[in-house]
């Protein structure tokens, strides 16, 4: 909507309260506004009207019948009723019409819990169903491509998923097809759904129709907490809810939220991005190198306190000169890090080589023209940012890992990144080459990472989902971490803030 | 509230009639007490005392004992693995692994189901929230153990035990998915199936 449009207002009365909008709104905009709930199925803030589930029904004064409110354009004077007796018994009729087919499986069905069907059920439904005939069977289950599984006896064919597939994938890979009560949402001729946006029918499904490969069965919803974060998969941020038991200190799920930056959608890849952080994945533990008093493994290496891992990183630092010590920094954690560990380090200490550990075969400039971007570091820009504070150039190679490498350098301190999908195949190579480079300092939230026992001293850090903090993204915007993070897997994971406050204060 | 005063009921001053008055009662009351022990004795009449347990003891079909897991007809557990009993569960003694069945009919079944017995309350909650009467509560009461008994029953155990006399099957089934009850429990489908009692 451009300036001119957007100045341009009506006013009309909404439930006997004066609504002001812009020209051009319907009813549903308007309500949605000013938090009145209108029951609905087929409409969608991110997508085009279709007024097909009928469910939307308001009652306008002086008008014979009922009307939808998503397809309603408001005119000015219109006199809008939302609750009326008339609207709550067209409300119900509708569900009863909707539910006439549905398998009610509520019981295997993973939507079970925020599915729109049981809410408006509990809400405006009518409870004693009249209908007497058998069911209408349909497929169940199936495969249709991407991370989604199809039911189509569920389904209510509120056409959401085709006019997704339409109007912002632009692929059209499903359809409606036969008639009557034996319509279904399905794929053409087996041409499986692929493209990196499939879960987003998951969450646009009003229903159980679409579920989860990722997620199917694995927790019911009401088990779970979410939080308000940012995906930190790639450089474009998107405004995610993260989903986790908090008693398990598991994650499940990665759903996103409206924002101007990704609007109602995120890719498939960022919502993977929650496995790594799952107990089995974390380097829960420091380790520190294995003295000649010391029982234990045959490692040289002894799971530690991060508290004397730190006391021992000190020593360590102390036989070096500064200009011996690389600081190699992953563009994965948040600006607060950044600022306090380029202080302690590079202010601090003196340390002047500081490197970017990315990967140079990587591919920053590429973006799917959606959402999408080849830069998988959540934020680099805030890397460059925060090393222009310190005095030093703010340019965050790609190279950065090789120069360090070839910086002569004795002792690396070296900060991994969590997630590594955008180290194209060289992430084992650049650990071993590291491994191999002289004494390293590891810092690292994955158990992978420091699996090799020559990474003798090891900090365990947080995952995104156990901070807090900004991201400076692509288009420069900033993008915030949740404000309540989850509690940590442990007390010995640590983010690099509260690292650097140890580290100056012992 | 205001308190209303009443005088006491007067005082038997004589202490020979005192005396006869705690005698009496006492001779009623071994009078009835001799009467039923010599009338049990000569088996004259049917005791009401149960030497359990080397006689067998039962409760009704609406007692909550030890849980068991009902069947389908063709012998597998009823249950979908909805969760619901393990969110009813006050207790939350309840811990279930769902998984994908190979049969697309049933979708959904209980890779892992434990109910960890020590912490359960026998509220019978899990009973009442289950939609496809999977979980019931059986008449079996005494549960007895050392400490190497397994007290955390698994899937199996829960679905056919020795006492379940090869399991008891469900009320629902799997055809007419969404019918109540539509005809009286069968005798396999009731708990008295169960041997129960003897609690070893």
């Amino acid at each position: 909507m451009t300036q001119q449009q957007a100045t341009e207002t009506l006013t009309f009365s909404l439930n006997n309260n004066e609504v002001t909008v812009p020209k051009g709104w319907t009813v549903m905009q308007a309500a949605a506004r000013e938090g009145i709930k209108i029951p609905h199925f087929c409409w969608h803030p991110g997508l085009s009207i279709a007024g097909v589930c009928r469910f939307c029904m308001v009652k306008v004064e002086g008008r014979p019948k009922l009307e939808i409110a998503c397809n309603l354009i408001a005119t000015p004077g219109m006199q809008v009723t939302t609750e009326t007796e008339e609207v709550k018994a067209a409300h119900k009729w509708a569900l009863e019409f909707h539910l006439i087919n549905h398998p009610l499986d509520c019981p295997i069905c993973d939507q079970a819990g925020e599915c729109s069907l049981q809410d408006y059920y509990m809400s405006v439904g009518k409870y004693k169903s009249e209908m007497t005939l058998k069911k209408v069977l349909k497929p169940k289950a199936l495969d249709v491509g991407g991370d989604l599984v199809l039911d189509t006896e569920r389904c209510i064919l509120c056409s959401r998923c085709v006019r997704f597939e339409k109007e912002v994938t632009k692929t059209g890979a499903l359809g409606i097809f036969d008639r009557g009560d034996r319509a279904i949402i399905s794929i053409y001729d087996d041409k499986k759904i692929s493209h990196n946006y499939t879960t987003n029918l998951v969450d646009i499904c009003p229903v159980g129709a679409f579920t989860s490969k990722d997620f199917r069965f694995r927790k019911r919803v009401w088990f779970l907490k979410d939080i308000d974060t940012t995906c930190p998969g790639c450089s474009t941020g998107c405004q995610v809810k993260l989903y986790s038991k908090p008693e398990e200190r598991r994650y499940y799920r990665i759903k996103p939220r409206f924002s101007e930056t990704n609007g109602h959608w995120m890719c498939d890849e960022g919502r993977h991005l929650y496995a790594h952080m799952n107990p089995e994945k974390r380097q829960r533990t420091a380790f520190t190198p294995k003295q000649d008093n010391e029982r234990g493994s045959k490692e040289q290496r002894v799971r530690a306190d991060i508290r004397d891992a730190l006391a021992f990183l000190k020593l360590k630092m102390a036989k070096y000169a500064p200009s011996d010590i690389a600081l190699l920094v992953s563009s994965q954690l948040t600006n607060e890090e950044y600022k306090k560990t380029f202080a302690y380090f590079v202010t601090f200490l003196g340390v002047k080589k500081v490197f970017a550990w990315r990967d140079s075969a990587e591919n920053i400039e590429a973006f799917d023209g959606l959402l999408n971007r080849g830069d998988k570091n959540p934020n680099t820009k805030g890397h460059a940012a925060s090393l222009e504070a310190v005095g030093l150039p703010p340019v965050v190679s790609k190279s950065g890992f090789a120069d360090a490498m070839a910086s002569g350098a004795k002792f690396f301190i070296a900060i991994a990144p969590e997630n590594t999908q955008g180290f194209v195949s060289s992430f084992d190579d650049q650990l071993k080459q590291l491994s191999a480079a002289g004494d390293v300092a590891l810092f690292t939230s994955q158990a992978e990472h420091a699996k090799n026992p020559a990474f003798d001293l090891v900090v365990p850090l947080k995952c995104f989902g156990e901070k807090s903090g900004t991201f400076l993204n692509a288009q420069n915007m900033e993008s915030k971490l949740a404000e309540k993070p989850f509690f940590p897997l442990n007390d010995q994971v640590k983010d690099l803030v509260e690292i650097t406050a140890l580290l100056q204060e012992n | 509230m205001s308190v209303k005063k009443v005088a006491l009921p007067p005082v038997d001053k004589n202490v020979l009639s005192q005396a006869w008055g705690f005698v009496s009662t006492i001779m009623t009351g071994m009078r009835l007490t001799l009467t039923i022990f010599f009338k049990q004795l000569l088996k004259l009449e049917k005791s009401e005392t149960l030497e359990w347990p080397e006689a067998p003891a039962t409760y009704g079909d609406r007692f909550k004992g030890r849980h068991f897991l009902t069947r389908r007809e063709d012998g597998q557990v009823r249950c979908t693995a909805c969760y619901l009993c393990a969110t009813a569960c006050p207790a939350e003694c309840i811990h279930i692994e769902a998984g994908q069945h190979p049969s697309n009919e049933i979708e959904k079944f209980p890779v892992r189901f434990e109910i960890d017995i020590l912490r359960c309350v026998f509220c019978g909650m899990c009973e009442e929230a289950c939609p496809v009467d999977a979980i019931r509560l059986g008449p079996e009461f005494a549960m007895v153990g050392g400490p190497g008994e397994n007290w955390v029953y698994t899937k199996d155990y829960l679905a056919a035990r020795p006492e379940l006399n090869s399991g008891i099957s469900s009320i629902k089934s799997e055809n007419n998915k969404h019918s109540t009850i539509d005809h009286e429990p069968t005798a396999k489908e009731r708990k008295t199936e169960l041997h129960f009692g003897a609690g070893h």
